[in-house]
C-alpha cells in the first residue's frame, strides 16, 4: 500500500545529516516514488540536491533563511504546508534532536498521530504500524497510528542509508512566506562541543565511551584515541562527567544521551544501570574491563577481561593497521 | 511568576517488566508509579525559578487515573510546588503522550503563566512527543532538550541552551513558552520528611479532562515485548594484548561486519 510521504530534512553546514537519509530510505519504502522531501532555510540547496539524487521525487525548498534558527513552533508551521502541498498523509522525520522535538509540535498542527524512536514501520490499513524501544531499551511495543495522517521520527541508525537513485527527482524553490510565530524565541548562536572533528554522539555509527576503570582524566586520550582510529564518536559514563573529567554532553546513560550505534565500545565501564540503558539498544557490544564479573559483560556481545591501559593501545594499533592508517 | 510543571507518574525505574494479560502493554500490578525522573528536573528548575523571583507561584499539574496521578502531585507539593490540579483521565491517556496533552491543555489554559516545565520524555514511553503538542494547542513556542535555563529580567526573556548534535545551541524566548528539560543536570532536591506529611493533606484541584473529537488521531498499544534474557559475552581468550586486539578486530570484521 503506497501512501503520499514528506521527509522533513535537516541541514548542517549545507548538507543533509545521516539521520535524513535514514529517513528517506523509509519513505521511499513507504511511498513509492511518491515520496516529497521537505527543506527549510537560505543554504540548502545543496541539501535539496542530494534528496534529488537518493530519488525523492520532488524537493520543496523553502527558501527562508528565517527557519534556520527557528523554534521548532515556526519549523513545524512549514514543514505542514509542505505536508499540505505535496498531499502527504505521512512524514519521516530522523532521529535527531530536530526531528525529536519537531515531531510533537507537527502532530498537534497536523491533526496527526505519532510515534518516535521507531525502529520499524509499515503501512497497514488505516494507518501506520511502528515499533519501538520502551524503558530504556528494556523492551519493544508496536502501536497503530490511526487516523488521516502520522508523524514518525526514527530511531538513529535502525535503517540503513539508502543508495542514490538512477532518476533524479526536481527541487522545486519556495520564496519565503513570513508567516513566523510573533515572540516565537530564536536560536543565537552554537557553541561546538569540545569533542574535535568527530562525529556527533547521536549521529556516530561507532561510539567508544570510557569510565571511572581509566582512572584519572589524563588516560581518557586513551579512548579518544581509539575512537580517531575507528571515525568513533566519543562518549563517558555517568562517573566520568560527573568527576568533571569531560562536559556532561559526553555523558550516554539515564540522565545522558541515548545512543544506538552499530557498534559500541565501553572501556572501562562497570556497567550500571544508569549507563546501559542510554546504549543497549546498540546493534554490537564491545566491553574491555578489568573485572571479568562486571555487570558491562551481561549485555555486551564482546568481551576482553583485562587491563585496559594494554589492551586499549594495541587494539587502537591494530585498527590503526587494518584501516591502514600506519 | 507563576510557573505550571507538569508531572507524570511513571513505573519505578528498576521495576521488574511484565506484560499485561492482553500483551499490549506494561502489568500494572504491583508495580510503584513514581514521578517521572525527567519531570523532577522539571520541578527543581521551577523551585529554582521561584526562590530566585519573590512572590512567585508552582502550580503542579498531572493527567491520569487515581491514585497514581495523585500521588506524584503530592510527590511535587512536598517538594515545594505550592498548587496542584489532577486532570482526571483513563491510564491510557495519562501514559500516551499526545492524548495527555490534549488532555491537559484546557486545564492549563485556565491557569496563569509565564512558563511551563516538563522533562522532554519520561522513562516509560520515550516519546518526547508532549511539550511539541501541548505548545501547540496552548499556542505557546515549545522547546526541547533544553538546559541551563535561565530568566533574564533586563530583557524580560527566558534564556537557555539545547543540546543538539551541532552543539550547545543558544535561545532565548519571551513568556509564556513550554520547555522540556534534557536531563538531571541540576541534580533534584529530596523531600523531607514533614513536608511529605503535610502533602498528604494538601488540597488537589480535580478538573475533567479536554476530550478529543470522535475522528481525533489515535495511537494504539498492539503489543509488548520483553527481550529473550542477553546470554553474556563471548569471552576473548588471548595471551598478549596484542592478540586480543587481532582477534577482536576480526570478528567485529568478518563476524560482526561492524568495522569501518
Amino acid at each position: 500500500m503506497s501512501r503520499h510521504v514528506l521527509v522533513v530534512g535537516e541541514v548542517q553546514s549545507g548538507h543533509l545529516v545521516g539521520a535524513s537519509r535514514e529517513a528517506v530510505g523509509v519513505a521511499r519504502a513507504l511511498g513509492g516514488g511518491s515520496a516529497v522531501g521537505f527543506l527549510g532555510g537560505a543554504a540548502s540547496r545543496p541539501a535539496a540536491e542530494e534528496f534529488a539524487r537518493l530519488g525523492i521525487g520532488l524537493t520543496l525548498l523553502r527558501d527562508d533563511g528565517a527557519l534556520e534558527a527557528a523554534a521548532p513552533a515556526v519549523v513545524a508551521r512549514a514543514a505542514k504546508l509542505g505536508a499540505e502541498q505535496a498531499g502527504a498523509s505521512v512524514v519521516v522525520l530522523g532521529g535527531t534532536t530536530f526531528g525529536r522535538d519537531l515531531a510533537g509540535r507537527l502532530a498537534a498542527a497536523w491533526d496527526a498521530a505519532a510515534a518516535t524512536g521507531v525502529t520499524e514501520v509499515a503501512a497497514v490499513d488505516g494507518g501506520l504500524r511502528v515499533r519501538r524501544p520502551v524503558f530504556g531499551g528494556r523492551a519493544t511495543e508496536t502501536r497503530r497510528l490511526e487516523g488521516a495522517r502520522q508523524v514518525v521520527a526514527l530511531r538513529p541508525h535502525a535503517f540503513p542509508l539508502p543508495a542514490d537513485a538512477p532518476v533524479a527527482g526536481t527541487v522545486e524553490v519556495l520564496a519565503a512566506d513570513g508567516r513566523a510565530l510573533p515572540s516565537s524565541g530564536q536560536r543565537t548562536g552554537i557553541d561546538a562541543v569540545a569533542a574535535g572533528a568527530g562525529p556527533s554522539l547521536t549521529d556516530a555509527a561507532i561510539v567508544v565511551s570510557g569510565g571511572r576503570g581509566l582512572k584519572d582524566p589524563q588516560s581518557f586520550r586513551l579512548v579518544e584515541e581509539l575512537a580517531a582510529a575507528l571515525g568513533a564518536a566519543v562518549g563517558a559514563s555517568r562517573a566520568v562527567t560527573d568527576a568533571g573529567w569531560r562536559p556532561s554532553s559526553f555523558q550516554v546513560g539515564q540522565t545522558g544521551r541515548s545512543v544506538s550505534p552499530q557498534l559500541y565500545i565501553a572501556v572501562g565501564i562497570s556497567g550500571a544501570i544508569q549507563h546501559l540503558v542510554g546504549m543497549v539498544s546498540s546493534r554490537v557490544i564491545v566491553a574491555i574491563n578489568n573485572d571479568a564479573s562486571a555487570p558491562i559483560f551481561r549485555v555486551a556481545d564482546y568481551g576482553i577481561a583485562g587491563d585496559l591501559f594494554q589492551i586499549v593501545p594495541a587494539l587502537t594499533a591494530e585498527v590503526r593497521r587494518v584501516r591502514g592508517l600506519g | 511568576m507563576e510557573i505550571v510543571v507538569c508531572v507524570k507518574p511513571v513505573p519505578e525505574p528498576d521495576t521488574r517488566l511484565r506484560a499485561s494479560a492482553n500483551g499490549t502493554g506494561l502489568d500494572p500490578e504491583g508495580v510503584k508509579f513514581v514521578l517521572a525522573g525527567y519531570d523532577e528536573s522539571a520541578v527543581e528548575q521551577a523551585l529554582l525559578l521561584k526562590e530566585s523571583l519573590p512572590g512567585s507561584k508552582v502550580h503542579a499539574v498531572s493527567v491520569g487515573p487515581a491514585p497514581r496521578a495523585e500521588e506524584v502531585l503530592r510527590a511535587a507539593i512536598a517538594l515545594g510546588c505550592d498548587l496542584a490540579t489532577w486532570v482526571e483521565a483513563p491510564a491510557e491517556v495519562g501514559s500516551e503522550p499526545i492524548a495527555a496533552a490534549r488532555a491537559i491543555a484546557p486545564a492549563l489554559r485556565t491557569i496563569p503563566h509565564a512558563l511551563v516545565l516538563c522533562g522532554k520524555q519520561a522513562g516509560d514511553d520515550e516519546s518526547g512527543l508532549f511539550s511539541g503538542a501541548l505548545g501547540e494547542w496552548l499556542g505557546e513556542p515549545d522547546f526541547g532538550y533544553v538546559i541551563d535555563l535561565r530568566w533574564d529580567a533586563a530583557s524580560a526573556r527566558f534564556r537557555f541552551q539545547r543540546a543538539s548534535e551541532a552543539g550547545l545551541e543558544r535561545w532565548e524566548c519571551p513568556p509564556p513558552c513550554v520547555i522540556a528539560l534534557q536531563q538531571a543536570w541540576n541534580d533534584p532536591r529530596t523531600a523531607k520528611l514533614p513536608a511529605i506529611l503535610r502533602s498528604r493533606k494538601a488540597p488537589i484541584a480535580r478538573v475533567a479532562a479536554g476530550s478529543p473529537t470522535g475522528d481525533a488521531p489515535r495511537s494504539v498499544a498492539e503489543t509488548f515485548e520483553l527481550p529473550a534474557p542477553r546470554t553474556g559475552a563471548r569471552m576473548i581468550e588471548y595471551a598478549t594484548p596484542e592478540e586480543a586486539a587481532q582477534r577482536l578486530v576480526k570478528i567485529l570484521r568478518e563476524e560482526a561486519k561492524v568495522f569501518p
